[in-house]
């Protein structure tokens, strides 16, 4: 490699220094410094022999493969998911779109956003963040009542206050638990092991589910689920237009968009930039 | 410096001046070199990035230029800015390694060839975007990370579009892009290493020809939008 090659001159550029007879001290030092601190040596001036650096990975696994023992049931379940987009939800939300104008349908993703407050509030609070659970609580309040029931989000206009997301699978992850093998679920998509834990811990956060009978929150919780999904896809109409153009292997981009995606929410939640939309 | 003790007072003083001086000449070049260096084109990653995203975007807004000619000024506005060698070893990961050389040459010419066709195809869709740039981070000695952000002409969301350069043969050279943090080459490392694992490298080579004239044939038809 090129790079263990300007390491091993450059030391022997400084044991030449060292080794000159007087009379060629003064031109031996200059002509070192003027080598030495040379910016060619990838930025670093005068820079000691070091081991040969490697390249940082691509990708949040090292460049390892993903675990995939599932890998049947996923590639049918993406099929499957595919398909139901394609002539279900795709039509669904385009007629919807065509019908409800935008401005209308961010509202309605604000409601369901300010209503989904507590995962929020309790993994931010799970994971320490207390400032950013305040915040939380603050939009809430804000947002609720100067925002008509949650239908503009005035806390982040006027006062600049953002939507902190989080989820249980980003807590599980901070924590240290590994992602675990990759999952596909059936209409939500992809996800991991660790994330559909957390998805079902985000679920039981429902206080719907504690104060009403069962033959309340079921129905309330599928047109939530529904309403919610629609409104969203509406807002993101070319969601899949083009996902397999580029692809060789269709699964394998999903995949690997997916587990890069969440690697990097989880790196984003920690530095405290992970904001909502 | 032993060579001093074997001369007279008088040159060892003499001597002695000259190093303080020669020393001072040294700093003073030193701290000129260290301050002209951003200036040296070819070792500034950012530099290499600007120029290649403004000439890009220059060709793209030139409305007079036939579409041929465009497709021929950013071949080679790329050739001289990516490093298609590494972004094909870094492609294939592990399984590089197991490749003859003819292999190896192969695979570099066809997946060259499939990126070209891939962003080629979408010169008609350029639709007024605009460009900034963010930070730049090193990322390792000699990896740095050029970040960019692409403002829609429509609004919503700008997309971040972040440039990983390597240092070597004394330049900078782009070897992997990253689309909103997903690393473009991991993600074809992953579909590569299932195809090559679940069907052999000759079917990889296969897919990749097919895609890639798949996407050449769509680039007279992109203008009429999907």
């Amino acid at each position: 490699m090129n790079r263990e090659g300007d390491l091993k001159m450059s030391s022997e550029r400084e044991a030449a220094c060292i080794g000159r007879s007087l009379s060629g001290v003064l031109a031996a030092v200059l002509m070192a410094a003027l080598l030495c601190v040379s910016p060619a040596m990838a930025g670093e001036v005068g820079a000691a022999p070091s081991p040969p650096p490697s390249a940082p990975p691509p990708g949040p696994n090292n460049g390892q493969p993903y675990a995939d023992p599932f890998e049947p049931f996923n590639s049918a379940m993406l099929n499957f998911n595919l398909k139901v987009d394609q002539y279900v939800v795709f039509p669904v939300a385009n007629a919807y779109a065509s019908v409800l104008p935008r401005p209308a349908r961010e509202s309605v993703g604000n409601f369901f956003n300010n209503v989904e407050v507590i995962p929020r509030f309790a993994n931010n609070l799970f994971q320490l963040h207390l400032a950013r659970a305040g915040t939380e609580v603050a939009r809430f309040g804000i947002n609720t009542t100067l925002g008509v029931g949650g239908l503009f989000d005035v806390a982040d206009k006027w006062f600049g206050l953002k939507e902190h997301r989080d989820d249980f699978g980003l807590t599980l992850g901070h924590y240290g638990v590994p992602t675990g093998p990759y999952l596909v679920l059936p209409l939500l998509g992809p996800s991991t092991v660790r994330d559909t834990v957390g998805l079902f811990a985000d679920g039981a956060m429902n206080p719907l589910d504690y104060l009403t009978p069962w033959y309340v929150y079921i129905p309330a919780n599928t047109a939530q689920f529904a309403i919610a999904g629609i409104n969203y896809r509406s807002l993101h109409l070319n969601l899949f237009e083009e996902v397999d153009r580029y692809a060789i292997d269709l699964y394998g981009s999903v995949q690997d968009g997916y587990m890069q995606r969440r690697a990097h929410q989880l790196k984003q939640v920690d530095e405290g930039t992970l904001f909502g939309k | 410096m032993d060579l001093y003790r074997t001369e007279s007072t008088f040159i060892r003083r003499a001597v002695r001046n000259y190093v303080i001086a020669a020393s001072l000449a040294v700093a003073i070049v030193a701290a000129a070199l260290a301050t002209a260096a951003p200036a040296r084109a070819s070792n500034d990653p950012a530099v290499v990035v600007h120029g290649l995203v403004n000439q890009a975007l220059g060709v793209l807004r030139n409305n007079q230029m036939p579409l041929a000619q465009k497709q021929d000024r950013l071949r080679a506005l790329v050739a001289q800015s990516f490093d298609f060698g590494e972004m094909s070893r870094s492609a294939l990961g592990y399984h590089w390694r197991s490749l003859t050389p003819a292999q190896r040459a192969d695979f570099t010419q066809l997946f060259t060839q499939f990126i070209e066709d891939s962003y080629l195809s979408k010169i008609s869709e350029y639709k007024g975007q605009s460009v900034t740039f963010t930070k730049t981070m090193q990322l390792a000695p000699g990896y740095t990370q050029v970040g960019s952000k692409v403002l829609q002409p429509g609004g919503g969301d700008p997309i971040s579009l972040d440039y990983r350069l390597k240092f070597e043969n004394g330049e900078w050279r782009i070897y992997d892009v990253t689309v909103d943090a997903i690393s473009i080459i991991a993600n074809y490392r992953n579909q590569f290493n299932r195809v090559i694992n679940g069907k052999g490298f000759p079917t990889l080579m296969a897919d990749l020809r097919a895609k890639s004239s798949q996407l050449a044939n769509s680039v007279g038809g992109s203008a009429s939008g999907r």
